[in-house]
């Protein structure tokens, strides 16, 4: 016998959450992210830190808010439905310059022009990432929380149902892990007068109350952050087979597993296609992208939308390559996003119709 | 209980993954049985990916398990389209699955309850009364188990102390009074499928 488990994604997930420092987490339940809650629920009180069930997801982006302006690394999360409900607060705190943590385990892939496209008001990007399965999760659910601190803004990890519910076997994951020390400009409790008062605000920084606010100023910063960070942060990618292929398909998440999977599977019987799998959505992998697929005579997208990413794909080739979009939404009864669809043969089929 | 040798015929799609897709209604154990094997997989060392659906209804509904069990890093998805082997414990919602098993593939049927016709010709059928054997051990409930030790035998990716020490994994404490009774189960089925 060995120490190996078998956990679910979301377990996994809320473990390499724990031991990235993660001390705070909040959400309100709606399947597929509720077990995220509920292992971040068992799991937190062992370090100290706190899980808070919200009564809806406005409260829960709130808590995880004010938890931000601590210093303690915090998270929240929710499907994109629950998502929607947030979008005005994520894009304060992004202008607030807050480091925070998002999971959206999404239904399908109808979120992606959501979560790369900022889903609020104003002139701001997340950090994307979208792992596609259990061990992918885990590193990237510490890079997020990485990230976040290094870039002082939210983060967002986009998985989905099958990523919250598949098990797998791993070696234990350990939630040993240090929480960071709290920065210096966090809030400690001090309160005007006391000459230490900070204010960490969506309007801008700062108790100078003879200069005023200047919000221009403010927000220039704040463009001039995301222009640091767009170029700062690695862009991540997973290739196969480009080489020589005739036909590269573009896909992300779990569904980037099943395409890639296609792929093996078509390589093994003499077809020429290779892959791309964008793993950070944001900052989008163009240049590697490109470098990619100029060698082939088509690209082809699958998506389990009506076609976002392909945006993506479409501005990076730059019309170096044609680009087809051959996904489409698969829904199942409860619309989870786990519909008959999304499977190896049909998607097999839709990259050799496109190889034609 | 056909005496045939574990399935080798119904080759990997991909190189040393073994699939196995359970289904039944609701309440058989479909789900625990599946955790069982996958967890005895798991202790043993191997490589497991595991994806469950069930409907609404705790009993009744439809109820589908994929385990999938390899040496190497699995490449394979959540979601099977073909399979190496598969648990019958009902004929209700057994349809969609008859197409996924690759020919040759093993089939363990719970013939207790099972009333549909299986292609012997097809695939590599196992017949186990589980419901009638795990009725004669004191407790119908335990004809997953039965068939779980079936399986890790004829199936070979299991060993009869991996299932144990698989069931206790998954057994939630409150049910842990049964623990003994999935023992004998698990070790029936070891036996039936000498």
């Amino acid at each position: 016998m060995t120490d190996r488990v078998l956990i679910e994604g979301s377990e996994a997930m809320a473990r390499a959450a724990v031991s990235a420092g993660c001390r705070f987490f909040t959400g309100y339940p709606m399947t597929p992210f509720t077990e995220l809650l509920e292992h971040m629920a068992s799991l937190l009180p062992e370090v100290d830190g706190v899980c808070m069930n919200a009564e809806s997801e406005l409260e829960a982006v709130g808590m995880a808010w004010g938890a931000a302006t601590t210093g303690h690394l915090a998270a929240t999360g929710s499907t994109g439905q629950g998502l929607s409900l947030m979008q005005e607060s994520l894009s304060e705190i992004t202008n607030a310059r807050l480091p925070l943590v998002v999971f959206n385990m999404a239904r399908g892939q109808g979120d992606y022009f959501q979560a790369t496209r900022g889903g609020g008001h104003g002139d701001y990007r997340h950090i994307v990432l979208a792992p596609m399965d259990l061990p992918e999760a885990v590193e990237l659910t510490r890079l997020a929380f990485e990230l976040a601190s290094r870039w002082r803004t939210p983060v967002m990890v986009l998985g989905d149902y099958y990523l919250a519910h598949t098990y797998q076997a791993v070696s234990a994951p350990s939630i040993e892990g240090a929480a960071p020390e709290v920065p210096d400009w966090a809030l400690n409790g001090s309160s005007g007068g006391s000459g230490s008062a900070k204010i960490i605000s969506p309007l801008g920084g700062g108790t100078d109350g003879e200069e005023g606010f200047d919000l221009g100023a403010h927000y220039a910063a704040c463009a001039a952050h995301i222009q640091e960070m767009s170029a700062g942060v690695d862009p991540l990618i997973d290739i196969g087979f480009c080489e020589d292929a005739e036909l590269v398909v573009a896909a992300y998440g779990s569904v980037g597993k099943f395409v890639r999977y296609a792929c093996l599977r078509l390589r093994d019987a003499g077809h020429r296609v290779g892959y791309v799998r964008p793993i950070t959505l944001w900052p989008f992998p163009s240049e590697a992208v490109y470098d990619a697929v100029t060698g082939s005579a088509k690209v082809a997208v699958y998506e389990q939308n009506m076609g976002q990413m392909v945006d993506d794909v479409r501005l990076a080739t730059m019309g170096a390559v044609p680009v087809e979009f051959i996904g489409g939404p698969s829904w199942d009864h409860s619309g989870f996003g786990i519909g008959p669809d999304i499977n190896v043969p049909d998607i097999s089929e839709r990259i050799l119709e496109a190889l034609k | 209980m056909s005496g045939v040798e574990p399935a080798n015929r119904a080759e990997s799609v991909s190189s040393g993954e073994r699939e196995l897709m359970l289904t039944g209604i609701g309440g058989q154990g479909v789900q625990l049985a599946a955790q069982v094997i996958a967890q005895g997989a798991t202790a043993e060392g191997k490589e497991v990916l595991v994806f469950g659906s069930y409907g609404g209804m705790m009993r009744g509904g439809n109820t589908d398990s994929t385990v999938v069990i390899s040496d190497q890093p699995i490449e394979a998805p959540p979601v099977l389209s073909t399979t190496w082997s598969a648990i019958l414990m009902h004929h209700q919602y057994w349809t969609p699955l008859s197409d996924l098993i690759r020919d040759g593939g093993l089939v363990l049927v719970n013939t207790s309850v099972f009333e549909d016709e299986l292609d012997a010709r097809r695939y590599q059928v196992v017949e186990v009364p589980a419901t009638d054997v795990a009725t004669d051990l004191g407790n119908p409930l335990l004809a997953a188990m039965v068939m779980s030790g079936v399986y890790g035998r004829k199936s070979g990716l299991v060993s009869l102390d991996g299932l144990v020490e698989g069931m206790r994994r998954s057994v939630p404490p409150y049910r842990s009074q049964l623990i003994e009774a999935n023992e004998a189960a698990l070790a029936t089925g070891w036996e039936m499928a000498a």
